[in-house]
């Protein structure tokens, strides 16, 4: 199975994790570019869970399918939040909430790998 | 590039204010350890709850604690405020007894919990997350100014704290222009 999406997933989320903190750290409020690089990351994870769900349907199971079903759920649901949350806010602490959507983000592609070690992380 | 700088952060004089400024990012952490443990918890309680039985009502116990921290941290009013504080303080408490266990006795524990060996398993912010959760609320409710003393007094009224954020922490960034 190719292992290229959750691996570009790792990588877009902590490269938006680090522009996020420079954002903060510049006292810079939400902007467009943070925004966009939210929604190609919500494209990667859906494009993610595509790619387990053809798994699932193709007769693969994991250790626990209720904890995968639950990441399934989650995964595309942490850039919706982050942004929601972060554009109530009109200081740098809007970039800050996306800091821990990218690091959420490369974290839940190490435990998912954990859980189905079939998708090559 | 001319993207916005940063206004002032709000003040902390209107309701609600305990999730803005560096709020937000406590809730939104608050609420992700909300979701991650209380999830992981109910799997595990529903699929294979002898297994380690301790372990998995404690991270349900722990997931209902930060269920109550995020809402009252969210909620901000004076009283949910207070209430952040217990949750908090019950938190602080649950990781250090619960990690102290983890490590003294492990044949309890045969999976971890969120609190186990101080939240290691989770890059210890179970650990870091209710300091800076008792930070950030004694921060609100503190007066600027002489007086800072008075905490309790202030935590019964309505709390007219007017700069909570950086009163003593002016930002050399915030004058440059992008």
């Amino acid at each position: 199975m190719n292992g290229a999406v959750p691996t570009t997933i790792i990588v877009a989320g902590l490269v938006l994790a680090g522009y996020a903190l420079l954002m903060t750290i510049r006292n810079r409020r939400m902007s467009v570019i943070l925004l966009g690089a939210l929604g190609v990351l919500e494209i990667l994870l859906l494009v993610e869970v595509g790619l387990i769900v053809a798994r699932l349907a193709s007769g693969g199971r994991p250790a626990s399918l209720p904890t995968l079903i639950g990441y399934l759920i989650a995964m595309p649901l942490v850039p919706l939040a982050a942004a929601f949350w972060g554009l109530l806010e009109r200081s740098r602490w809007g970039p800050a909430v996306i800091i821990v959507a990218g690091l959420v983000a490369a974290v839940l592609m190490v435990r998912l790998h954990q859980i189905w070690p079939v998708i090559h992380v | 590039m001319s993207e916005p700088t940063a206004s002032p952060e709000p003040t902390a004089s209107q309701p609600g204010s305990a999730r803005t400024g560096p709020g937000r990012l406590l809730v939104a952490i608050y609420a992700l350890f909300a979701l991650s443990a209380s999830a992981r918890a109910g799997v595990q309680i529903a699929t294979k709850f002898h297994h380690a039985p301790v372990a998995y009502l404690l991270s349900a116990f722990a997931g209902l604690v930060y269920i109550l921290a995020t809402v009252t941290l969210a909620v901000g009013t004076p009283t949910a405020r207070r209430i952040a504080v217990v949750s908090c303080s019950v938190e602080l408490a649950g990781v250090l007894a619960v990690g102290t266990w983890s490590l003294a006795d492990p044949a309890t524990f045969p999976d971890a919990t969120v609190w186990s060996g101080y939240g290691s398993g989770y890059g210890f912010v179970p650990l870091v997350l209710p300091v800076f959760g008792l930070l950030w609320l004694r921060r609100l409710t503190r007066r600027p100014g002489p007086g800072q003393g008075a905490e309790d007094a202030v935590a019964d009224g309505p709390a007219r704290v007017t700069s909570p954020a950086d009163g003593h922490n002016p930002n050399p960034h915030r004058t440059r222009p992008g």
